[in-house]
């Protein structure tokens, strides 16, 4: 009876393997591009991190990658031509630790590339890593997405999507060239253009900020990505920050100013000009009744002229 | 040995639905690359003439509802509002876009002021390209006469779509699947017997097929309720402010809130604010 019982589990546990899996198992792979290269000391390389949705519509990610901290150095993370438009979590490095991590998404969400679509649109971001001057011969290291990484499906439930991490493995040959590579200097020089317009909007809400102004904004940078934001309030310094951004000046007669700088260096400046605010009610009302007062003593003392001329 | 079949035929449309439910979230359209003009070259000798330069631009077009306004964003951003024409038809060219990765989203509202879920592409606008997406067809909006209904109640669900599609309605958790077709104005009505409804909380959706066989994704889900349960929407769409959108400021108040509890930005209400909350906000965004 045990027997029959194992046999049973077996046939009915391949038949849902052979059937069903391929069906189950569909979701988003997440990669590495390259996945695999050969570097050597010194050279500095970019590793794009990619997205494959299989048919399915996404609209979160929360990413984590661990990466070789002995022989490699994570320089910088880009969000240039990044699918991702809103930052959750800004990409953050722990050099120490040998994290990379950010959680950002995409209104409306991203069901992969369009049947027609030649480019691959469906980038999160480029690290930037440089090998690290080590000896002791040929190394190789891994890149990999940490089991805390998520998809979420744009399916108004935030249903989690079936994940498929990859890795990337890369080997760092032990001698340096005598030009070493330099994949980011390169992109960095030929980009000349600013990050993409934007506007400044003011707010208050009794949830946040204890119901004072606050200001958002937002961009994106097509070639490098943005490095940061900064923020002027009237003849006030320039202040690096981050949306939502507290005002300062709660009257709102201050002009703002926010630059998005990508990386770079080119600079976008929007203003945001204070509303002009109507000239007051009461003094209008003074004003005109001061007038008509006026104009009625003037009118009496004539009049009282006029009869006294008269008499 | 009963058991074990019963087993199997309860687990095989439960796969089977995971498999369709992923499908319907897909969103067809199609993108077409096409050099722009080039400039009429030399001649003229008459020295200094303006040239217009060559910028690449997109262009969106396809199907929504007669008369709909559709609200067209880039990266999450509302850049213009265009009307659909009395077929129902639309076209939206957005010139001078500088080259490069963009995600382009619509959503329309119909002339009851119904909204529609955001629809999104991601292109690759290249040098002196024209990028045409074609064949978009927004979802149906879609509407109820109440939330609660008494078992055996009928319940109306309505919304518009484009003239005289097949409007495929979806009741769950029951899978009901039922079909009705939409006026020469693009109104669509159904009502549903409740009846075979369990008693509790059902979601209902609508996707539509035109005459010419466009086939939009789902609309956006509604619950409602068999019984004597209660709809109760705290937040709904996640526009915390209120102002009848959800935006960048909306985000702005889930950073303030991440990793805490606030009971209107808890959007699935499992007591903190974290991702599946921001997912929820992006399903929303009308920007």
């Amino acid at each position: 009876m045990k027997n029959y019982n194992l046999k049973f589990k077996i046939i009915i546990s391949s038949i849902f393997i052979f059937l069903f899996l391929p069906l189950v198992a569909k979701g988003a792979i997440l990669y590495f591009e390259p996945s695999k290269g050969e570097y050597h000391l010194g050279d500095t390389f970019i590793v794009d991190l990619r997205v494959d949705t299989e048919e399915e519509c996404i609209n979160t990610v929360k990413v984590i990658v661990a990466f070789p901290k002995e022989i490699l150095e994570a320089k910088d993370f880009s969000t240039g031509n990044s699918i991702l438009s809103l930052w959750l979590e800004s990409p953050k490095i722990d050099q120490k630790e040998g994290l990379i991590s950010f959680v950002g998404g995409i209104p409306g969400g991203f069901c992969g590339p369009l049947p027609g679509e030649p480019e691959k649109p469906n980038l999160f971001g480029r690290i930037i890593f440089k090998v690290k001057e080590i000896t002791g011969g040929q190394f190789s290291g891994k890149l990999n997405f940490l089991e805390g990484s998520q998809v979420l499906l744009n399916d108004g439930f935030g249903t989690p999507a079936k994940l498929t991490l990859k890795e990337a493995v890369f080997t760092i040959l032990p001698e340096k060239l005598e030009v070493p590579k330099g994949e980011w200097q390169e992109e960095l020089a030929k980009d000349d253009i600013p990050p993409e317009p934007f506007e400044i909007k003011i707010s208050q809400d009794p949830n946040i900020f204890g119901g004072k102004y606050f200001i958002v904004f937002s961009t994106t940078d097509k070639q490098t990505g943005i490095d940061h934001y900064e923020v002027k309030e009237g003849k006030k310094n320039w202040k690096r920050t981050e949306s939502p951004y507290l005002l300062e000046d709660q009257s709102l007669k201050s002009i703002i100013k926010v630059k998005a700088v990508d990386k770079a260096g080119n600079e976008r400046i929007v203003e945001y000009l204070p509303p002009q605010k109507p000239f007051p009610w009461w003094i209008a009302i003074l004003f005109g009744g001061l007038i008509i007062l006026g104009s009625g003593y003037l009118v009496y003392k004539k009049l009282k002229f006029k009869n006294k001329t008269s008499k | 040995m009963l058991k074990r079949m019963l087993f199997i035929l309860t687990f095989i449309p439960f796969l089977v639905f995971a498999q369709t439910s992923s499908q319907d979230l897909f969103i067809s359209a199609k993108v077409n690359f096409r050099p722009l003009p080039s400039p009429p070259s030399g001649g003229g000798g008459g020295g200094g003439a303006f040239m217009p330069s060559v910028v690449p631009s997109i262009v969106l077009q396809g199907k929504a509802y007669p008369g709909a306004k559709i609200n067209i964003l880039i990266d999450g951003k509302l850049i213009t509002i265009i009307n659909a024409d009395s077929l129902a038809n639309f076209k939206a060219e957005i010139p001078n876009i500088t080259p490069g990765i963009y995600t382009l989203s619509l959503w329309a509202e119909d002339k009851d002021g119904r909204k529609s879920i955001t629809v999104s592409f991601t292109v690759s606008v290249r040098s002196g390209v024209i990028t045409t997406i074609s064949d978009i067809f927004l979802p149906p909006t879609i509407d109820l006469d109440k939330f609660s209904v008494a078992r055996g109640e009928k319940l109306n669900i309505f919304g518009q779509t484009a003239p005289e599609s097949k409007i495929t309605i979806s009741v769950a958790s029951s899978e009901i699947i039922k079909e009705t077709k939409a006026t020469k104005y693009g109104e669509w009505k159904y009502e549903l017997d409740t009846s075979p409804l369990e008693e509790g909380s059902h979601n209902t959706r609508a996707k539509a097929e035109t005459p010419e066989g466009l086939s939009s994704s789902f609309s956006r889900v509604l619950t409602f309720y068999v019984g004597k349960y209660e709809a109760k929407e705290i937040c709904p769409r996640a526009d915390f402010n209120k102002d009848g959108k959800t935006n960048l400021i909306d985000f702005s108040i889930m950073l303030y809130w991440w990793g805490k509890y606030n009971p209107c930005v808890d959007q699935n209400q499992d007591g903190i604010v974290n991702l599946p909350d921001f997912s929820i906000l992006l399903y929303y965004w009308t920007g």
